[in-house]
């Protein structure tokens, strides 16, 4: 009996005739707004230029292009710093403004989702100074981790819902002397990202269509205040968040589905220092195994740091096991970088991820061999004292 | 000249309610959007009803049957577009087939129904738009209309068949926070028809809860369990996801007390009832409350189903919320009675007066 | 009620004192509604696969108020957890996981063994994020600090002074921190630790730890004109 084609298809049309409904969940962008009329706080509006995306219930958000102020990710700065270099040189690559703040901290949810060393008063305040940092800088900030970002936006939940927490932390801001403001959008550089894949896409000088592509999503991005993530029509049918995998899709590589899409990668926090079988068992038995048996892919790309950490680092020690790995990580951000001819090493500092990249590479058409050589060439001359630091010239040089 | 009521909606509602004003000496007016008079179960397909497994066909021919009479006038693709007025003195505006056109009547009666739940917008990853083998309750009803259960990826029939409750109801994220009532009975009801057509398949039933209310129990529960071998499970399914060409979901087995993972050839979602897009349009265009959830709110409850928040206008059936069959008929001839009565101006006593 | 008898010779009233201090907290309304026990959260949580741990059993708990099954969670069950929020997906808008968090800041308040087993050898992060504002830095990645990670993480010790160096952002060529933090925004920071009670907290988990933070952190408070509240 042939295999009607059309199924899917009709169910999306007889879908498209319903027309659109209600979003089930209020707005809390509505209530932010309120409370700004109220006086109770400052709220940090969207730069111009801005590009509207989807969310989850057919809302629109607005990811502004330019003058971001970078909220930097400990993990990604501190053990893969390849994946903050490839952010900042996409901006500056755009010829985009920002601002690359010494006046932020560390969200600190990374340790409070760890040992829960801290309190809602604390991670609190520690958001809102961050937020108005950046508020005084003149330039919206643009979060650079998953975990930081999700947290945030539990945050702003927090404080929009209890009047006594905002009371507290508006005191502490007070005493430090930083406004209390929040912004009108909590923006992941992931969305940043999606919103500008075409103008990547455009600036593109490798043939990316050979290569297979995993996508793994990232738990706090969108399990965390669900209604507020990206999720695009025209990807998956809207059903599933579709930052990354848009991106990759206008690259011109291949994304390749596999049966634990919706799984975490295992990072766990607390896990990944200091109870580490958890973590590489599971990104080993429940992530990278079945990528490698379903899709094959040539890499697994994510937008979160400590996914990356986890799914590249947790690999070795399951070798010694004889277990099916063996597919490098790294962010799309650092894909991105790539295709668009970024340096491996000099940008995507490919040098601190620990899977094997080489052959990835190689397939995407660089001379890896050619690149490691500048880049020791480089790192003669920092060692000779010939310049103290690599600087965004030598990068592109 | 006889009381004249207006019935919106040509489904079981809507016909019984017509019938049910002409039996009682009062005139009808009967007005549907579509060609031919039926409602869901006819557009769905509908094949066996809950739980006697009549033809769906056969009672809609009985109730079609039911309004060929004088007293009954079909307006057939037409709607409902403007009303003023009082109970006793209605103008609606209708736009059919022949241009907009006024019409002068006594009473109303809503009787728009429902739409089964989309399940794009699930709170769950059920991959509907993803996945053809990932079904509904209404795409199995067509199937087993012809008398054939199949994977819709292959042609071929399935070895083994889930069905998951609760699709689009009890869920506080999507705002539909009502059980819609029915699921569990015609979930079974399909798992039955299944075990008839494929007597070597698997039927599986995950739920959260066995609504199986009065004689259901032993009507549609017992037989499926003991004479069908449909498997109940305990513990709803979070996840679908493709794996070697078949399905694999992701559930608890909250019995046992942990996660099981497990390959189905066809999943079958019991999608709930949200109001059809007739019921919510209607609410605006004729000035009654619709409750939180955007069906017609009836504030009588419970001595009296039917009466809305304006006088002289009533509502039959699933546009007031999820009902089943019995429950429809049975309001339906309430409304019937007390719009006719509303207009002879004989105000009710005792509990729950719509005045 | 419960059929095992673990903690038994801990008096009831205790376990009831740490059970109210669970639901005074003010996320405890919003992170729990009733439970219909469907077990959707178990199904998507990564730790149910791995530990005898289920996120419907820690809602089930917490709304019958069971306080023997409480309390052995809140010793041997939540620190399994791995905070994905998978169990976000709850109909009723549930989340085991935030009443999670909430337990284990009630079980570190009050310095539960159970919570300082499960912080064994985590202390260096917690200086690390508390006193120079980022999480993990680059000295972190030590052999022995990684070791199932493999040769490469000696590689990079070798090299990371040099590798540092070799970054174009110029907020990134630091080696005891991830970033450039000024100090300015470091006393901020302090305050903050101290003004939301944090410092106590620190206290009660590990008294050592404690003290060298009070230590690094009165020097920077003080030449900013703070003493320590």
């Amino acid at each position: 009996m042939p295999i009607p084609l059309t199924v899917l298809d009709d169910r999306r049309q007889a879908r498209d005739d319903r027309g659109a409904m209600t979003p089930p969940t209020e707005d809390i962008r509505e209530k932010v707004f309120e409370l700004e009329a109220r006086g109770e706080w400052i709220v940090q509006r969207v730069p111009d230029p801005w590009l509207p995306v989807t969310t989850k219930y057919g809302r629109t958000k607005k990811i502004p292009i330019e003058k971001s102020w970078h909220h930097k990710s400990c993990g990604q700065c501190g053990h893969i710093p390849g994946y903050s270099t490839s952010i900042f040189w996409l901006h500056r690559k755009l010829g985009l403004d920002y601002n690359d703040p010494k006046d932020q901290t560390s969200c600190t949810a990374w340790n409070y989702y760890a040992s829960a060393t801290s309190n809602v008063g604390a991670q609190a305040a520690v958001a809102m100074r961050n937020f108005g940092a950046a508020y005084e800088s003149g330039y919206f900030p643009q979060i650079h981790c998953g975990t930081s970002y999700g947290h945030y936006k539990e945050v702003r939940e927090q404080l929009v819902e209890h009047a006594d927490l905002r009371d507290e932390v508006r005191r502490i801001c007070d005493k430090l002397g930083k406004p209390f403001v929040m912004p009108e959008e909590i923006v992941h550089y992931s969305e940043w990202v999606y919103a500008m894949r075409d103008e990547f896409a455009r600036r593109k000088v490798l043939d990316l269509s050979s290569i297979d592509v995993t996508v793994h999503p990232a738990c706090h991005y969108h399990k965390l205040v669900v209604e507020d993530a990206i999720y695009d029509p025209d990807v998956y049918g809207g059903q599933r968040t579709a930052v990354v995998s848009a991106v990759v899709t206008a690259l011109g590589a291949n994304v390749k589905d596999y049966s634990t899409w919706f799984d975490c990668c295992g990072f766990g926090f607390r896990h990944i220092l200091v109870q580490r079988d958890f973590t590489r068992s599971f990104a080993t038995l429940r992530k990278i195994e079945v990528m490698r048996e379903e899709a094959n892919p040539d890499v697994v790309l994510t937008h979160d740091t400590g996914c990356v950490t986890t799914l590249d680092q947790s690999q070795f020690a399951a070798r010694a096991h004889d277990r099916k790995v063996g597919v490098p990580v790294m962010s799309e951000a650092q894909f991105s970088a790539l295709a668009m001819g970024a340096h491996p090493y000099r940008v995507a500092q490919l040098h601190w991820h620990n899977t094997e990249y080489r052959p990835l590479l190689e397939k995407m058409g660089i001379d890896w061999r050619e690149r490691w050589r500048e880049f020791e060439d480089d790192l003669e001359r920092l060692k000779k004292g010939e310049a103290e630091f690599m600087t965004w010239e030598d990068a592109d040089a | 000249m006889p009381e004249t009521v207006l019935v919106i909606g040509g489904g079981p509602a809507g016909l019984e309610t017509a019938r049910a004003v002409a039996d009682i000496g009062a005139r009808a007016i009967l007005v549907e959007r579509r060609a031919i008079l039926g409602g869901t179960p006819d557009e769905a397909d509908y094949a066996a009803l809950t739980p006697h497994m009549g033809s769906a066909q056969d009672a809609l021919d009985v109730l079609r049957a039911g309004v060929a009479r004088p007293e009954v006038e079909v307006r057939l693709e037409t709607t409902v577009t403007a009303c003023r007025g009082t109970v006793g003195d209605f103008t609606l505006t209708l736009a059919g087939p022949g241009g907009e056109e006024e019409v002068g009547v006594g009473a109303i009666v809503v009787a728009t129904g429902f739409s089964h739940f989309d399940p794009g917008r699930e709170t769950q990853m059920y991959g509907y738009y993803e996945h053809a083998d990932v079904i509904t309750l209404p795409d199995a009803e067509k199937m087993l209309k012809e008398h054939r259960f199949v994977r819709p990826s292959t042609g071929e029939p399935p070895r083994n068949v889930a069905f998951i409750q609760c699709v689009g109801s009890r869920d506080r994220r999507l705002g539909n926070e009502y059980c819609s009532k029915v699921c569990c009975g015609v979930a079974s009801k399909e798992a039955i028809e299944i075990g008839r057509l494929l007597p070597d398949a698997k039927v599986y039933i995950f739920y959260i809860d066995m609504r199986m209310y009065g004689y259901w129990e032993n009507q549609i529960y017992w037989p499926a369990q003991e004479e069908y071998n449909v498997n109940y499970i305990r513990g709803i399914v979070t996840e679908i996801v493709a794996k070697d060409g078949r399905l694999l979901m992701k559930g608890e087995d909250t019995t046992m007390g942990r996660p099981l993972e497990v390959l189905m050839d066809v999943i079958v979602l019991s999608v709930g009832m949200e109001p059809s897009r007739g019921t919510r349009e209607i609410a605006g265009v004729l000035g009654i409350e619709p409750n939180k959830y955007g069906f017609i709110h009836t504030p009588g409850e419970p001595m009296d189903p039917v009466s809305t928040s304006v006088p002289g206008i009533f509502v039959a059936g699933a546009a007031a919320g999820p009902k089943d069959l019995e429950d429809t008929i049975g309001m339906a001839g309430s409304a019937a009675v007390r719009a006719v009565r509303s207009i002879r101006g004989v105000t009710p006593t005792g509990a729950g007066a719509a005045s | 009620m419960t059929l095992q008898a673990r903690y038994e010779d801990v008096p009831l009233d205790t376990k009831e004192r740490l059970f109210d201090e669970v639901r005074a907290d003010i996320r405890f309304k919003d992170y729990l509604f009733g439970c219909y026990e469907c077990g959707i959260c178990v199904a998507a949580c990564p730790s149910a696969r791995f530990y005898d741990f289920s996120p419907r059993k820690i809602a089930q708990a917490a709304a019958r108020q069971d306080l023997p099954m409480f309390y052995e969670q809140l010793n041997d069950d939540i620190w399994n957890c791995s905070q994905c929020f998978s169990c976000l997906r709850c109909p009723r808008g549930n989340n085991p996981g935030g009443l999670i968090t909430i337990m284990r800041e009630v079980a570190i308040n009050n310095g539960l063994t159970s919570a300082r087993q499960a912080l064994e050898g985590y202390g260096r992060v917690v200086y690390k994020i508390m006193s120079t504002g980022t999480q993990v830095s680059p000295d972190m990645l030590q052999p022995n600090a990684f070791p199932d990670w493999g040769p490469h993480v000696q590689e990079i010790s070798e090299n990371l002074e040099l590798w540092r160096r070799a970054l174009p952002p110029d907020t990134m060529h630091t080696t005891s921190t991830a970033w450039y933090v000024d100090d300015k925004t470091l006393t901020e920071l302090y305050l903050i630790w101290h003004m939301t009670g944090v410092m106590d907290m620190i206290k009660e988990v590990d008294a050592g730890l404690h003290m060298i933070l009070t230590d690094v952190m009165e020097e920077l408070l003080e030449e900013a004109g703070y003493s320590a509240d």
